[in-house]
C-alpha cells in the first residue's frame, strides 16, 4: 500500500538529485513515493540575508553560489519574486520555487558478482600504482595516479574498480570532457561484462537501471548527491573542470561524504601534486609502457607568423614541416590557439595538400576527420587544443603554431607533445614548438619531460617539477 | 561580464556612441551576435495592414529560443533589446504583445514576448486574452483556418480607433497574428501592423 517501494523509481532516483517534475516517471507515481516518505524534497534555490539586508543565493543542484549566476524575476507561477540558476540551466531550470528531489528510503542493492575480463598484463609500475590505489580506497583517502601519456593510466584502474564492485559499491569514472567517456564506454564493457554500466553526457538518455559503474562528465554530477563510494577524476586538470569550482563542488557532492575522490592525470596542478604528497597517496609512473621516452619538443621560430598567414603568405618552413610529413607519409596535426587564424590558415595549408581539413570544438565533422586522419585518408589536420589529449593515432607527428601563445600553457604542451610516440611499433616522432618567442611554459614543460626521461619524479618527496 | 550565451567574457570595443550612453550595452559577445542574421522583411497579410519581421530563424535563433523558452532562461530576454526598441519607436501606436494562455504562461512562469519588450524598455499595453491553448505548430492549414477566434479583448478594455502595432517572437503561418488583428480591428481598432523578432518560413 502507500508504504511500499516502487523499485524503479527507486533504482533510478537512488543517489540521484532530481527535478521533481521531470523526471522519466508519472508525477502520480512520484507523488505517492513522496506520500510514502520514500523521497524527500528539497527547495532548489535557498537563499538567506546578507549584509545590507541583500539576499544571497545558494543552487541546491550544482551548489552554485556566484551571485552573477542567478536572475530574479517575477514568476508567473509562484507569483512572487523568483531566482534561478543560470549555471546548470541547461539541465533544466531550477528556480526558487522548483522542488528538487532525492531518494531517502531503502537502498537498492547492488551486485557482488562480476568478472575482469581485460586480458592483458600491467607492468610492474602499472601494477605498483594499481595496489597503491587500491590500499588508499580501504582508508578512504584521496589517490593521485600521475602517469605520463601513453603510459596505460585505464589499466592501472581496472583491478581497484573490480575490487570494489565485487564488494557491492557503487563507482564513478568522471571526466571533463565527453570524449574521454566515449572512448572509455566501450573498454570498460569489454572489461566488466557483467557490470550494469551507464554513460552519461549531455544527450545522452539515463539507463532505468540501477547502474554500478557510472562514466559521467564532471557536469553531469550536478545531478547526483552522496551517490558514490568512489570516485576516479580521469584528465582532472582538462577544461573546463580545472577552472570551474562549480565542477569541482559536484564531484565532492556525487561521492558519499566519507568517500574518497581519485584523480588520474599525466599533467596535475601544483595544488593536486602538493595535496597528494602531503596525504601520501600517490603513485609516479614517468616511463611509457613500451619504455621509450617522452619525445622532447624542437623550438623553431617563426617570426612573425600571425602577420604573414593574415597576409595570405605561409612561412616557408611551415611548408618545409609539412612537405616532409606528406613525403615521408606521417600523419601530423598542427595546433592552433584561435579558431579564426587557423581557418585563414587553412585554404594555405590546403596548397600544399587539398586533404588538410581542420578541426574544432563545434565543428560536425571532427569525429570524421579524425578517423580519416586514422585511416590514412587525409594527410594531416589543423586543430585547436580540443586534440590536445586523450586521442590516439598511430604514428602522428605533432606542430603547434605560436607555442607562446597564452593557451598553450604546460600542462596542453606536455599533453600536446603525448600525442607522439604512444604504440610500441613506432615509438618516437616530431614534437615541434614554431614560436615567435620562447616562454616560461614552453621551458616547463621541456625540462620536465627531459626530467622524467632521466627516471627524475619517482619518488614523491624529490617532485623537482613544482 | 560574460557573454549570456556562450559564457565566454566579452571584449567590447569603446566606442564614442557607448561613452555617451547612445548604444546601449549588449548582453551578448560579437561572436554570438554575429550567428543571428537580419531579415529586415515588411509583408502584407489578411486583416493586417503590415508585418515587420527583424531576423531569420537559422540554427542560432533556433538554440536561442529554446535556451529562452523551453529552458525558460529568462535573463536572455535583453538579448535583442536594441533592435526591437529601434523596431517599435518612433510610432505613434499602441503596442500590444500576442499573449500567452494563462495555464501556459503558469508553466513557463513569465511571459516570453511581455518580457522581450520590459527588457527592451518598450511601454506596452496588455489587451488581449488567449482563449485556447492549442499550438498552431501542430495543426494543419485547414484546421488552423477554420478555428474559431483565439482570442478576445480583455474585459472593460476599449479599443479606440487608433493605430495598435501586435508584438510576438516569431510569425511562422501568420495565424496567430491574423487571428489578434481580426480581435482588434472588429472592436473599433483602425490600423493594426505587427512586429515580430523573428520570420520562420511556413512549411507548407
Amino acid at each position: 500500500m502507500p508504504k511500499s517501494i516502487n523499485p524503479a523509481i527507486r533504482d533510478f532516483l537512488d543517489g540521484r538529485i532530481w527535478l521533481r517534475l521531470h523526471t522519466p516517471f508519472t508525477i502520480e507515481d512520484i507523488n505517492q513515493q513522496i506520500e510514502a516518505g520514500h523521497i524527500e524534497i528539497i527547495q532548489g534555490i535557498e537563499s538567506k540575508l546578507v549584509f545590507m539586508n541583500r539576499k544571497s543565493y545558494t543552487c541546491n543542484r550544482c551548489e552554485n553560489t556566484d551571485q552573477s549566476k542567478f536572475t530574479i524575476f517575477n514568476c508567473a507561477k509562484c507569483e512572487a519574486s523568483c531566482a534561478y540558476c543560470r549555471n546548470c540551466i541547461k539541465m533544466g531550470r531550477v528556480a526558487s520555487c522548483t522542488e528538487l528531489i532525492v531518494w531517502k528510503g531503502e537502498q537498492p542493492i547492488y551486485p557482488t558478482s562480476h568478472t575482469l575480463a581485460w586480458e592483458g598484463t600491467l607492468t610492474p609500475r602499472q601494477q605498483q600504482a594499481s595496489d597503491d590505489l587500491t590500499r588508499s580506497q580501504e582508508i578512504n583517502r584521496s589517490h593521485l595516479i600521475y602517469a605520463v601519456c601513453g603510459s596505460g593510466k585505464t589499466e592501472i584502474l581496472f583491478p581497484p574498480i573490480f575490487h570494489l564492485l565485487k564488494q557491492g559499491k557503487r563507482v564513478c569514472i568522471a571526466a571533463p570532457r565527453v570524449d574521454v567517456i566515449l572512448e572509455l564506454e566501450p573498454r570498460l564493457r569489454v572489461a566488466f561484462p557483467q557490470t550494469e554500466i551507464e554513460s552519461l553526457y549531455g544527450g545522452a538518455k539515463p539507463t532505468m537501471k540501477a547502474s554500478q559503474l557510472v562514466l559521467a562528465t564532471t557536469h553531469q554530477l550536478y545531478r547526483f548527491q552522496h551517490a558514490f563510494d568512489a570516485i576516479f577524476v580521469d584528465e582532472a586538470d582538462a577544461f573546463p573542470y580545472k577552472a570551474d569550482e562549480t565542477l569541482q563542488k559536484a564531484v565532492r557532492k556525487a561521492v558519499k561524504p566519507t568517500k574518497p575522490i581519485h584523480f588520474v592525470t599525466a599533467t596535475p596542478s601544483d595544488k593536486l601534486l602538493v595535496e597528494a604528497k602531503s596525504t601520501g597517496g600517490i603513485s609516479i609512473i614517468n616511463r611509457r609502457y613500451h619504455g621509450h621516452d617522452l619525445p622532447t619538443p624542437a623550438y623553431i621560430s617563426l617570426w612573425k607568423y600571425e602577420h604573414h598567414i593574415q597576409k595570405g603568405r605561409l612561412p616557408k618552413k611551415l611548408t618545409d614541416w609539412t612537405n616532409e610529413r606528406i613525403k615521408k607519409s606521417e600523419p601530423f596535426l598542427i595546433f592552433f590557439h584561435h579558431i579564426g587564424f587557423m581557418e585563414k590558415a587553412e585554404p594555405l595549408f590546403q596548397l600544399i595538400h587539398p586533404g588538410i581539413h581542420s578541426v574544432h570544438a563545434a565543428h560536425p565533422d571532427r569525429k570524421t576527420y579524425v578517423q580519416a586522419l586514422r585511416d590514412k585518408a587525409i594527410p594531416g589536420l589543423l586543430t585547436t587544443t580540443i586534440l590536445e589529449r586523450g586521442i590516439t593515432i598511430q604514428n602522428v607527428q605533432v606542430a603547434v603554431i605560436g607555442a607562446e601563445q597564452r593557451i598553450f600553457d604546460k600542462a596542453a604542451l606536455i599533453q600536446i607533445g603525448g600525442r607522439v610516440g604512444r604504440s610500441s611499433a613506432f615509438p618516437t616522432g616530431d614534437f615541434t614548438l614554431f614560436h615567435n618567442g620562447i616562454t616560461y611554459a614552453m621551458d616547463e614543460a621541456k625540462s620536465e619531460i627531459l626530467k622524467l626521461n632521466k627516471g627524475g619524479g619517482t619518488n614523491p618527496d624529490e617532485l623537482p617539477f613544482m | 561580464m560574460n557573454c549570456l550565451l556562450c559564457e565566454q567574457p566579452k571584449q567590447s570595443s569603446p566606442s564614442w556612441q557607448s561613452l555617451i550612453a547612445i548604444e546601449k550595452s549588449t548582453l551578448i559577445c560579437e561572436d554570438c551576435s554575429n550567428q543571428f542574421k537580419r531579415v529586415d522583411i515588411i509583408e502584407v497579410g489578411d486583416n493586417i495592414d503590415s508585418i515587420t519581421s527583424i531576423f531569420t530563424y537559422n540554427e542560432a535563433m533556433r538554440n536561442y529560443l529554446h535556451q529562452y523558452k523551453f529552458l525558460q532562461d529568462i535573463a536572455l530576454a535583453g538579448v535583442f533589446s536594441n533592435e526591437l526598441k529601434q523596431a517599435l519607436s518612433k510610432k505613434k501606436a499602441i503596442i500590444v504583445p500576442i499573449p500567452m494562455h494563462p495555464t501556459k504562461k503558469i508553466e513557463r512562469t513569465f511571459a516570453q514576448v511581455d518580457e522581450l519588450l520590459k527588457a527592451a524598455d518598450v511601454s506596452f499595453e496588455d489587451l488581449l486574452i488567449k482563449t485556447n491553448q492549442e499550438v498552431m505548430g501542430e495543426k494543419t492549414r485547414e484546421e488552423r483556418l477554420s478555428m474559431s477566434r483565439l482570442f478576445q479583448i480583455k474585459p472593460q478594455v476599449e479599443i479606440e480607433s487608433t493605430t495598435y502595432i501586435l508584438v510576438d517572437d516569431i510569425y511562422t503561418t501568420g495565424t496567430t497574428m491574423q487571428h489578434a488583428a481580426l480581435t482588434l480591428k472588429e472592436a473599433g481598432a483602425k490600423t493594426v501592423h505587427a512586429v515580430t523578432l523573428i520570420r520562420a518560413a511556413s512549411e507548407q
